[in-house]
C-alpha cells in the first residue's frame, strides 16, 4: 500500500477529520485519542493487513511509523 | 418565543420504517416540532402518503431494501450533500414472526435479526460518522419492544432479536457518548397499528379481551411513542442514554 493511502485510510478509519497524518504524527498527543481508537487501529489492520495486532503491541505503539513498523514497512511503498 | 426543551426545530432526523405504524406516527409528530425528516421505507406509495402528512418543513423521502446493507454509505452521504448533517435516527423498521419452538425455520431468526437490528445497527454505523452526524452530537432510537423485556409463548425468534437491540444499545451507548450522541431504545406492548388490527380479526375475542386485560390503561397508540421519541430525541433528554423506555400502559407493572 502507499504510504499516502495508508496515512488517508487511517484518518478515515479513526475519524480524526482535524489531523494530517505522517510518519510522526504521535497517537497519543491527538486530541481524543483513547482506548476505543486502540481497538479500532486493531480492526483497521486486521482488515487492511489480514494481521491481527494486540492491544499489548500496541499500547507500545508512539508513532504512525511504529505502527508501520509493527504491520511490516515491507508491505508500504512511497 | 419561549423556550421549549422539547422542541426539534431544525434538527434533521432520519426514520426507518417511516411509511406506515409506529414509524410514519413518529415521522409526524417529529415534523409537528419543527424537524426536517428523512423518510426511508420499501413501499413507495404508502411512502409518499406518509411524507404527504408531514408538516411544513424540508422533507424527503428515500425508498429502499433495509436488508441490502451496501447501500447506506451511499443513502447516508447523498442525504448530507443534499440536505446537511443528521442530528439523530429512529429505527422502527421490523418485521414480526410468531412461531412455536418447533416450527421456527433458521430463515425466520436471519430475516428477523436482518430487519429488526442488523439493518439499524449498520445504518447507525454508517450514520454516526463523523463527516455525516452533527459534531454537536445527537440522539439514536431504536424501537423495541415489550416481547424484548417479557416472554410470551410461539415469539422465540421475535423476542430475542428485540432483546438483543436492547443489550447492543447500551454497549451503543457507551461508545457513542464520546461524540455526545445518545442512544436508547423505546419498548412498546401492544399498539393499535394497521398490523395488529389485521392480528385481532384473526384471533379468538377473549383472546383479544385477555390482552386487553393485561394493559391497565388499555392498548397504546402510535402517538404515544411517537411523543417518547420527540422527547428521546429532544435536548430535554440531554442526560438520558443506554436507557430502555419502557411504554406499555402498565403491562409489565404487573
Amino acid at each position: 500500500m502507499k504510504k499516502k493511502d495508508f496515512f488517508c485510510e487511517l484518518k478515515e478509519a479513526l475519524e480524526f477529520e482535524d489531523v494530517t497524518f505522517t510518519e510522526k504524527t504521535e497517537f497519543r498527543k491527538i486530541d481524543g485519542y483513547d482506548s476505543l481508537h486502540v481497538m479500532m487501529i486493531i480492526a483497521f489492520v486486521d482488515s487492511k493487513f489480514g494481521k491481527r495486532l494486540t492491544a499489548k503491541q500496541l499500547f507500545s505503539i508512539t508513532d504512525v511509523r511504529s505502527l508501520m513498523d509493527l504491520i511490516g514497512i515491507e508491505n508500504f511503498e512511497e | 418565543m419561549s423556550y421549549n426543551p422539547f422542541s426539534l426545530v431544525n434538527k434533521r432526523i432520519l426514520i426507518t420504517g417511516a411509511s406506515s405504524g409506529i414509524g410514519k406516527a413518529t415521522a409526524i409528530a417529529c415534523s409537528n416540532v419543527g424537524a426536517n425528516i428523512i423518510l426511508v421505507g420499501r413501499d413507495l406509495k404508502r411512502l409518499t402518503g406518509a411524507y404527504n402528512e408531514l408538516s411544513a418543513g424540508n422533507h424527503s423521502y428515500i425508498s429502499t431494501d433495509l436488508a441490502e446493507y451496501d447501500n447506506f454509505e451511499n443513502i447516508d452521504s447523498e442525504c448530507v450533500v443534499k440536505y446537511g448533517k443528521f442530528d439523530g435516527f429512529i429505527h422502527s423498521a421490523g418485521v414480526e414472526i410468531s412461531a412455536a419452538l418447533q416450527f421456527i425455520e433458521p430463515e425466520q431468526y436471519e430475516r428477523l435479526f436482518s430487519i429488526n437490528l442488523i439493518s439499524g445497527f449498520e445504518l447507525a454505523r454508517v450514520l454516526t460518522k463523523r463527516k455525516y452526524f452533527n459534531s454537536s452530537g445527537g440522539s439514536l432510537i431504536f424501537i423495541s419492544s415489550i416481547r424484548g423485556v417479557t416472554g410470551k409463548e410461539a415469539s422465540i425468534a421475535y423476542s430475542c432479536s428485540k432483546g438483543a437491540i436492547i443489550s447492543g444499545v447500551r454497549s451503543m451507548a457507551l461508545e457513542l457518548a464520546g461524540k455526545k450522541i445518545r442512544v436508547n431504545t423505546v419498548s412498546p406492548s401492544i399498539i393499535e397499528t394497521e398490523m395488529t388490527r389485521q392480528l385481532f380479526e384473526q384471533i379468538p375475542e377473549q383472546t383479544k379481551s385477555n390482552m386487553l386485560a393485561d394493559h391497565p390503561l388499555g392498548f397504546g397508540r402510535p402517538d404515544d411513542v411517537a411523543n417518547a421519541c420527540i422527547y428521546l430525541l429532544s435536548d430535554a433528554s440531554r442526560w438520558i442514554t443506554g436507557t430502555n423506555l419502557i411504554i406499555d400502559g402498565g403491562f409489565s407493572a404487573r
